[in-house]
């Protein structure tokens, strides 16, 4: 309950965009998820994927990102969710969607078949870090100290929830089964900082940005984990669209969406609830160490 | 039983609110009972309902997530089950697997990841998934095993605190104890109250019935007869008309205790006059004789001593007749001259009809006694005495004084008194009259019981009847005893 009114509390200045909102929550309710403007009805629906990034769930931001992107593209859009990544990368590669904002991992495992279409900025960057955090009863100061415990990942195809903690392990010449006592998946950072604050695990991989956002909106959840363990700085979880489709007409006019939400008022909003800066163009380069990571854990598999 | 005994005799005003309030009691304690019973009843089938709901849900939630050991899953099914259930108030909620280690748990840090469910805490459940309750502690313990497709994949566990509805049903408790307890009280009260306002009338009856007893028929005032039920005023008609009997019987009695006594005078007078007429003619003849032969010395002697013996006699009767006119003064002590004075009144009697006359009189010196009283009670038992018994038998009389009471013993050797007359004499408050010829034993009565003494009736090897009287001392009396001086000695030789 703080959450959402906290996140109600941040879309009030954009009143309007709201109502608008609304009403394509309103849609949505009687065609799950789909945003279509009458005079456009006889268009095609651009299906758009999105993952529990660091939303458990928030109704109002989707419809905004839906109203957004429909008025943005001037065509109906249709947000598919699914528990995974993995669904939502397998989704995206079968064509099934026409773009998807996922994780990095999945990029890079895919990069060759991924067109980067926009990547986030936060705090003036594309970058972000993972944390380990533990229960603030924990006496671990550093990630080697989290050695026996139970851990909770977020996904396995993510980067800052299993990827960069796994390759912590695979350069120990460890595994998670060896070096924690148990482990299990959340599907969802916010689910990580959950089981570590409730206790079921002792450990958890999270995404940095999601951990320090949370920190702001949810103080009393964050302050019963610590975090351990920061990374370098690795490329933000993008928004791709297939490499076939690159040039064509939808796929810029996604990028082309994304990259000029910050100077649209309903655009705005949602870069407010995201506390985001913004989005801009990237090149592979990116997510270099992100590759590299991902190289290391494959090797070992 | 005693105690039963001892309640029997308490007065109505306190008996009647108090059964009243007793059975308020118990009425109050079956009702709360019931009700306490009832709401317990139902707090139960409604926790059973909330805790099948709870558990319908959750088991529904959480057996996919069990059937693949996802612990999260499992764990945010628990967690978010909390809120939703608010209306159990969850200790705590964990999933067991088949194994006994705890797959998930609402409190991780109390029950961890893949720990062993302690052996204390699964005792608390049943085998077969019962709500099982403990009301002492505010505690209810309900499980449920989870199946698919008839195996057990696990089994939910849960504790919840119940002192809220244990909470309410005190408060219904206190709520009944109060209610009623005021109610009892102010009932009892009101029933004290409206029973004595009733019973009034028969306090005032039972205060003149009381001097009734006390030889006093007065009847009831009109100011007590107003305001009072049908019943108790034709009781107070029905009193009245008996005290207004009662009195012109006593009345009627006073006149004829007055004509006995006149009757008994006339009858010691007659006798007196044939005691004095007697030797009067003896008298004579003596004086014709010391006229005629005067001059000789042995029949002037024989003469003279005739002479003296015939006045002797004359002067003892004229002393028996004084005493008997002397005016009575009822305020006077007896002595032991006034019971001895009895003894001349009395021997003439005792003479006429042979009796002997044994005198025993051992009483010294004046005692607070009425005087009065007791000469006329004693004398009248003494002629009595001497009217049972046959000639030539033994009439006594036994005068001692204790510390407390004078008592005066009369014996005959008559047939016995009649148990009638034995009752009339010892009963405490006597009604009517003795069933005997003359209003003698009435006076000795009322003379007796004027004084608070008592009579008691008795038999011994020589006296079929003694009749013993207890005079006990009085204040009104102890003040003359020094002052009295052999009153009766006086009057005599006056």
């Amino acid at each position: 309950m703080p959450q959402s009114r906290k996140w109600r509390q941040r879309a009030e200045p954009f009143a309007v965009c709201r109502r608008r909102a609304i009403a394509g929550l309103a849609a949505a309710v009687l065609a799950p998820w789909t945003f279509s403007s009458p005079a456009r009805a006889a268009n095609s629906v651009v299906s758009f994927g999105v993952n529990p990034l660091f939303l458990d769930s928030d109704i109002q931001l989707l419809s905004l990102i839906l109203v957004y992107l429909a008025k943005q593209l001037d065509r109906p859009v249709q947000l598919v969710r699914r528990r995974t990544y993995q669904e939502i990368t397998a989704m995206l590669l079968s064509g099934q969607l026409d773009a998807a904002w996922i994780c990095d991992d999945p990029y890079v495992q895919h990069k060759d078949q991924f067109a980067l279409l926009a990547v986030p900025l936060y705090r003036g960057d594309p970058l972000y870090q993972t944390y380990v955090i533990v229960n603030e009863a924990s006496k671990a100061q550093s990630f080697d100290d989290a050695k026996g415990s139970v851990h909770a990942f977020s996904d396995p195809d993510s980067t800052s929830g299993y990827l960069v903690t796994r390759y912590l392990l695979a350069v120990r010449h460890t595994t998670p089964a060896e070096f924690f006592r148990d482990f299990f998946f959340t599907y969802g950072h916010r689910n990580v900082v959950r089981a570590v604050a409730a206790g079921l695990a002792q450990s958890g991989s999270i995404d940095g940005y999601v951990w320090d956002v949370m920190n702001e909106r949810e103080p009393d959840l964050t302050r019963k984990t610590r975090v351990i363990y920061r990374s370098e700085r690795l490329g933000f979880p993008p928004i791709v669209g297939l490499e076939a489709t690159r040039d064509a007409g939808l796929a810029q006019a996604l990028s082309a969406a994304f990259i000029a939400m910050p100077s649209d008022p309903l655009g705005q909003g949602i870069l407010k609830i995201l506390e985001l800066d913004g989005f801009t163009h990237a090149t592979p380069d990116l997510y270099h160490a992100t590759l590299e990571k991902w190289l290391v854990v494959k090797a070992q598999v | 039983m005693a105690r039963l005994a001892k309640f029997i005799t308490w007065p109505l005003a306190w008996k009647v609110p108090l059964l009243v309030a007793g059975l308020m009691v118990g009425i109050a304690a079956m009702i709360s009972q019931v009700v306490l019973s009832r709401l317990a009843s139902d707090q139960e089938s409604n926790l059973r309902l909330l805790t099948n709901a709870y558990l319908d849900g959750l088991s529904a939630a959480v057996l996919q997530p069990v059937l693949r050991t996802d612990v999260w899953e499992t764990f945010d099914a628990l967690d978010r089950a909390r809120s939703h259930y608010s209306g159990v108030d969850t200790l705590y909620v964990l999933v067991e697997l088949p194994d006994g280690r705890v797959l998930a748990a609402s409190d991780p840090g109390r029950f961890p990841v893949q720990s062993d469910v302690p052996a204390g805490l699964t005792q608390h459940f049943s085998p077969t998934d019962d709500l099982v309750i403990d009301s002492f502690d505010g505690r209810a313990w309900l499980s449920r095993t989870l199946r698919t497709e008839g195996f057990s994949v696990g089994r939910i566990l849960s504790e919840i605190d119940i002192s809220e509805l244990l909470r309410v049903r005190r408060e219904v408790f206190l709520t009944l104890i109060l209610v009623n307890g005021a109610l009892t009280v102010a009932f009892a009260v009101i029933g004290y109250l409206a029973l004595k306002r009733m019973l009034q009338p028969l306090g005032v009856l039972t205060k003149y019935v009381e001097r009734v007893r006390e030889g006093r028929a007065e009847p009831i005032p009109e100011p007590n007869r107003r305001k009072i039920s049908r019943e108790f005023a034709q009781l107070f008609e029905r009193f009245n008309a008996m005290a207004s009997a009662v009195n012109e019987r006593e009345s009627l009695a006073t006149h004829l205790a007055e004509q006995e006594k006149y009757a008994v005078l006339g009858k010691l007078a007659s006798g007196m006059a044939h005691e004095v007429n007697n030797p009067l003619g003896g008298l004579f003849n003596a004086l014709d004789t010391l006229r005629r032969y005067g001059d000789d010395s042995k029949v002037r002697a024989s003469t003279l001593d005739l002479l003296k013996r015939g006045l002797t006699h004359i002067r003892n009767v004229v002393r028996s007749t004084l005493v008997i006119y002397r005016r009575e003064e009822s305020k006077r002590s007896v002595g032991a001259a006034d019971i001895d004075d009895l003894r001349l009144l009395i021997e003439p009697e005792a003479v006429r009809r042979n009796i002997k006359l044994e005198w025993i009189n051992d009483v010294q010196g004046r005692l607070p006694v009425s005087a009065g009283s007791v000469r006329q009670a004693t004398l009248n038992l003494l002629l009595n005495a001497c009217t049972a018994t046959p000639a030539r038998g033994v009439v006594q009389l036994r005068a001692t004084a204790s510390a407390e009471y004078l008592k005066i013993e009369i014996g005959d050797q008559g047939s016995g008194m009649s148990a009638a007359l034995i009752e009339y004499l010892v009963a405490d408050a006597p009604v009517g009259f003795p069933a005997s010829d003359g209003l003698g034993l009435w006076i000795v009565r009322r003379l007796v019981a004027d004084e608070r003494g008592a009579i008691r009736v008795v038999r011994e090897q020589d006296f079929n009847t003694i009749v013993q009287v207890i005079w006990p001392y009085r204040e009104e009396y102890r003040s003359q005893c020094d002052e009295d001086a052999a009153p009766a000695e006086d009057v005599v030789n006056a």
